[in-house]
């Protein structure tokens, strides 16, 4: 990232330390996706077992095997360290609240994204957002909000790689397909979380209502938006049921969550879902 | 038109209602505006059409609530006003509206206005002609016998107002009786007092149609008289209904200041009472006239000319103590003194403070060195009066009237021919003319003038052989009178009569107005109105047109259109002529039977269009705030409204905040210890860094918090404002200048600390704080011992080291600073404390640090004065304790 990008995103990353806070909080409330529980590769210590035959006299540990009568052999724990992926929304509907005192849908989601990368970075997995490279450590969960808040770029999805996408899933079915299809062509499986507005998922309009796409696209006049409540809900119900079989359908199952209610839930689902990948 | 109790003006615009359902439809086929909403996912509600898409409507509750708002102002658009009682006559007529428009209307004007529209009002409905018939008219009288559309009338009507005068209704009637044909409604809007036509008034009226009389449900009241007492102004009121009844009365200035306030009481039957206003006679004097609180009209307004100016005075004393039944001036100021501001002095001095006239006694000798100041005073307009006497009989200056004849003539001694004479009649072009010559004054002895010059001169009083008493002669724009008598009783009884006081008086107008006393008319000739009263009572300038009465006719002249109330003007001297003379009667109208009575107020209509306009409005606005609460932006608004408030609430805090900013630097706010500027730089910087340093070590230790020290010139600053001040004796001491020496005085009597330093100037034997007190009214002062509150104020202390260890301090003692509560204002010392405070001249610190003590003990005697002396006692206090036990 050159220095002039840096300076942008953070500008644009005046919530930043907010999100970031918001996160660690979240992350502590969580299970955690610690451990492998299994001997392997890595530095931190597992657990002694007996020498065997076939382990050669190199992997004998003389300052434990000096104690007793017999020989030992330390083991370590495994430690393959996997990559995370996010993907952010980055349509204007999704930076949006109906009521100000409401956090937005995005800035929810890169709470979730980012409490999830702590307690991975924390396991020693490696966290990114597509089109940048991954990194591991405490700092990686900095960098990657900062990578949050500059533009997405399109990249092809890493292979064999875990990939959560968050965002609200109001884009074409057809779309996601398509986004979806490449993913799985690379290998790669994940998650999707469905970020919703209390708004959208309610309805709550009445009378004569003009609707406007924000970002300025599209708008719509019904003269009676509570006569149209059933069938929205009808159609959502519909387009949903579409996004969560195309998301099994590739292995990506999908959450749903709503702004109005509590992160930490939505989190511990995601975990989860995506724990496995990380066992 | 009318609809129940409701008439209409314009009955046609309630057409319009018919167009109302029309209007319903129009409204309830136009929906309101959407509201806004951002929606992400708009794009799953396309291609959607609720059923009712085609059908939507304006909410019935917002039609039906804007029909309200559209029947409202067609409604007042209709001209409808409440008449509850209002007779409406079917057929036209030609109508007759009577006015009693005299001041004993003006309390309750506004309904009498109203009465009267009202009448004509019915009269447009009917579309008759109307009459105007005026009973106190101004000059000229208008004709009733003219024929006003409705309209005009009202119009007329509405710029009407009442006259300071009463109604001449005898006069009305016989206007009446000059026009002809009858009416066929005739409404009289009476002030419900009877009058001598009131009789012939009412014939007259019935003889012409049917009469509805309005009469008030109460009358004016009146002050009939009111006179300026030692005991203060006394008023006395009449009323035409008894009653028990309270009224307050005050006093006021020409300008229109209130002086105080009385109450009147009258007892239940009595018409009359009487109460007085309780002032000190010399605030008395200024009272221009006395007003009923709270009641308009020009007869509850009573003049008192005599008060409209209090002229400044100044006695030119020729000094000397003489027995004060013989001094000249003791005459002049018993006179004066309820009429004006009185002040002895010299000439020089009393025109310094700007006197208005000069009284200058025989024994007052104008000196050459006060003749250029009186001669441009004069010019400027001043008023000098003189008295004869020996001196001048002898010795006559410039400043005469007249030239006078060297010495006296003397009447009725023991050698004369001649026997006292007695004052002539007052000359009608004098000041005077109108008093009555006192047949008991005789005049003893008088100085004569050269008859030629009494040719350029104005003669205002004559003895009884035709021989000048007074005489006056402007000079430049001022005036010169002369008084051919002494000022004291020895030539004549002149001053012992009451007549001097009105002498004095009439002459002192002149000087009582901003124009020069000389550019007065000094003769008689008519009373020209100055200001005049109109019918509420109050006080405007004369028209410079207006008629002047004649000083013959004057007298007797009473409130009309052509003797206006107000007050007059005659050769300087104020008259008045009252809207109610003393022998005013108010007594109830008297109706003859067949005249209908009704009240005053009773049934006139109120129009409603205004209310209806009004009520139309504000519906209109809750309309809009509806229609933006629809559109879903009036939080959008609320908000901004709040922010605008937090933002003024902002601005009035900080502005008050901003307001409380003082300058550190101002004395006045805040402390600074004080030197004296010696002229020796060394010393003075001396003195500002020990002052410096003094301020630091009050501020640390301290909640005495100094600003800067300043060092200031005893001849120049004003040393009032510091508390302490530092005098270190200078090189060679010399003298204080008068300014200086006046200034340290003033500052020792207040109660200032002056510590005077001679440093170790004494030690070579000489006293330098003799000569640099020199002059100074020093007090007595003692050797400040270990009783003293400076040994305690602050640090207990036994001695008062300054540079050096031994050192002698006195103080002004306690018993010659017993006005001051025992508070020293002068310590005088030899301990060079500036220096030691400084920590200079090879001070040492434990030296230094005592010397600081030393000051700030003395800073807070400075400030907190002997309050810490108390602690003296407490050992002796202690004890008796203890015995007690």
């Amino acid at each position: 990232m050159s220095q002039q990008a840096r300076l942008d995103a953070l500008a644009l990353a005046g919530d930043l330390p907010g999100v970031l806070l918001d996160a660690k909080r979240l992350a502590a409330s969580a299970p955690g996706v610690h451990g492998r529980r299994r001997s392997g590769q890595g530095e931190a210590f597992w657990q002694y077992r007996d020498h065997r035959a076939e382990d050669g006299a190199r992997m004998v540990d003389w300052r434990r095997s000096a104690r007793g009568d017999r020989y030992f052999v330390r083991e370590r724990e495994r430690e393959a360290s996997q990559t995370a992926w996010f993907w952010m929304d980055p349509d204007a509907g999704f930076n949006w609240t109906s009521d100000p005192a409401r956090t937005t849908k995005l800035r929810r989601a890169q709470t979730i994204a980012l409490a999830l990368a702590t307690l991975l970075t924390r396991g020693g997995e490696r966290v990114g957002a597509i089109g940048v490279a991954p990194r591991a450590g405490q700092r990686a969960v900095e960098r990657l909000a900062l990578d949050f808040t500059t533009p997405a770029r399109e990249a092809p999805p890493p292979p064999r790689s875990c990939i959560i996408f968050l965002s609200d899933f109001y884009a074409p079915v057809e779309t996601w397909r398509d986004r979806l299809t490449a993913c799985a062509d690379a290998g790669a499986s994940g998650a999707l979380v469905l970020v919703a507005d209390p708004t959208e998922e309610d309805f709550p309009f009445r009378g004569r209502t003009l609707f406007l796409e924000p970002g300025g696209r599209r708008e719509m006049l019904l003269g009676r938006a509570e006569a149209a409540r059933e069938i929205y809900a009808d159609r959502l119900e519909t387009h949903r049921r579409a996004i969560r079989a195309l998301g099994a359908e590739f292995g990506f199952p999908a959450l749903l969550h709503r702004t109005d209610h509590g992160a930490a839930p939505a989190l511990a689902m995601l975990i989860s879902l995506v724990a496995e990948r990380f066992a | 038109m009318s609809f129940g109790p409701f008439l209409f003006g314009a009955p046609w615009a309630l057409l319009a209602l018919a167009a109302l359902p029309a209007l319903f439809f129009i409204m309830r086929a136009t929906p309101p505006a959407p509201q806004r909403a951002q929606f992400p996912p708009t794009r799953l509600l396309e291609g959607l059409r609720t059923e009712e898409q085609s059908r939507e409507r304006a909410p019935l509750w917002l039609v039906l609530f804007r029909m309200l708002a559209a029947a409202l102002l067609i409604l007042a658009f209709a001209k409808p006003s409440l008449a509850p009682s209002a007779v409406e006559s079917a057929q036209g007529g030609r109508t007759l509206i009577v006015i009693d428009d005299g001041w004993t209307s003006a309390p309750f004007w506004s309904d009498t206005r109203a009465a009267a529209i009202a009448a004509a009002s019915q009269a447009e409905r009917a579309q008759a002609p109307v009459f105007l018939l005026l009973t106190a008219p101004a000059i000229p009288a208008r004709d009733p016998g003219e024929a006003l559309t409705a309209a005009d009338a009202k119009a007329r009507i509405g710029r009407l107002e009442p006259q300071p005068w009463r109604p001449d209704r005898a006069d009305a009637a016989r206007r009446l009786a000059q026009t002809r044909g009858n009416f066929d409604r005739i409404a009289w809007i009476s002030d419900g007092l009877n009058d001598a036509g009131a009789e012939a008034l009412a014939a007259e009226l019935q003889r012409r149609g049917s009469v509805t009389a309005r009469v008030p449900p109460s009358t004016a009241r009146a002050i009939v008289s009111a006179s300026v007492t030692p005991q203060g102004v006394i008023a006395e009121l009449r009323r035409a209904t008894t009653g028990v009844g309270v009224a307050a009365i005050a006093a006021e200035t020409a300008e229109g200041r209130s002086l105080g306030a009385g109450e009147i009481t009258f007892s239940g039957d009595a018409l009359t009472a009487t109460g007085r206003i309780e002032l000190p006679p010399e605030i008395a004097a200024r009272a221009a006239r006395v007003r009923i609180v709270g009641e308009q009209g020009a007869g509850a307004v009573r003049l008192l000319p005599a008060g409209a100016g209090r002229p400044f005075v100044g006695l030119v004393d020729p000094g000397g103590a003489g027995q004060p039944l013989l001094s000249e001036l003791f005459y002049v100021d018993r006179a004066l003194q309820p009429y004006a501001s009185l002040q002895r002095g010299g000439i020089a001095a009393l025109i310094d403070a700007r006197a208005q006239a000069l009284i200058l006694p025989d024994a007052s000798h104008i000196a050459p060195t006060d003749r250029a100041a009186l001669e441009r005073w004069l010019d400027d307009g001043g008023l000098l009066v003189r008295f004869a006497g020996p001196r001048l009989a002898n010795d006559a200056d410039e400043f005469m009237p007249v030239r006078l004849r060297p010495g006296t003539r003397t009447l009725g001694s023991a050698l004369a021919w001649e026997t006292p004479l007695g004052i002539g009649e007052f000359p009608a072009d004098s000041p005077f003319a109108g008093i009555a010559a006192p047949a008991d004054v005789s005049v003893r002895r008088q100085v004569l003038a050269e008859p030629a010059s009494l040719e350029e001169a104005r003669v205002w009083a004559t003895l009884s052989d035709n021989s000048p008493l007074i005489t006056a002669q402007p000079r430049g724009r001022g005036l010169i009178v002369l008084y051919h008598v002494s000022a004291g009783p020895e030539w004549s009884d002149v001053p012992l009569s009451g007549l001097f006081v009105e002498l004095l008086r009439r002459t002192l107008a002149f000087a009582a107005r901003s124009d020069g006393a000389g550019e007065r008319e000094i003769a008689g000739g008519p009373y020209a109105p100055t200001r005049l009263l109109d019918g509420y009572g109050s006080l405007a300038l004369a028209a410079p047109d207006a008629t002047p009465i004649l000083a013959e006719a004057f007298g007797a002249a009473r409130a009309s259109p052509v003797t206006p109330p107000g007050l007059y003007e005659r050769a300087g001297v104020s008259a008045a002529i009252d809207a109610a003379n003393a022998a005013e009667t108010l007594e109830p109208l008297a109706l003859p039977a067949g005249i209908e009575r009704a009240g005053l107020g009773a049934t006139i209509e109120r129009p409603l269009s205004g209310w209806l306009f009004g009520a139309a409005a504000l519906l209109l606005a809750i309309d809009l705030l509806v229609a933006l609460m629809l559109a879903g932006r009036l939080p959008r608004f609320a908000r901004a409204g709040a922010a605008a408030l937090a933002a003024l609430a902002a601005l009035t805090v900080f502005g008050a905040h901003e307001a409380q900013a003082q300058n550190i630097n101002d004395p006045t706010q805040n402390l600074r210890l004080a030197y004296v500027r010696t002229g020796d730089a060394r010393i003075d910087r001396a003195s500002e860094q020990g002052l410096a340093a003094l301020s630091d070590v009050l501020t640390a230790r301290t909640s005495v918090e100094p600003g800067s020290p300043v060092g200031i010139d005893l001849a120049r600053d004003d040393l009032s404002v510091y508390p302490f001040l530092y005098w270190p004796a200078p090189t060679s001491p010399r003298r204080l200048s008068d300014e200086a020496l006046a200034n340290l005085d003033r500052y020792l009597a207040v109660g200032g600390l002056l510590l005077v330093d001679t440093r170790d100037a004494g030690a070579s034997g000489s006293r330098p704080a003799v000569q640099m007190l020199a002059g100074v009214d020093v007090p007595p002062l003692e050797l400040v011992g270990a009783e003293h509150v400076l040994t305690r104020a602050f640090y207990l202390m036994r001695s008062f080291p300054g540079r050096t260890q031994s050192t002698q301090l006195w103080a002004e003692s306690a018993s010659a600073a017993s006005a001051r509560d025992g508070v020293a204002s002068l310590f005088i010392g030899n301990g060079d404390w500036a220096a030691a405070w400084a920590g200079s001249g090879g001070v040492g610190d434990r030296q230094r640090e005592m010397a600081l003590r030393f000051g700030v003990n003395l800073v807070m005697v400075a400030l907190t004065g002997n309050y810490k002396a108390d602690q003296v006692h407490v050992p002796a206090l202690l004890e008796r304790m203890g015995d007690e036990r």
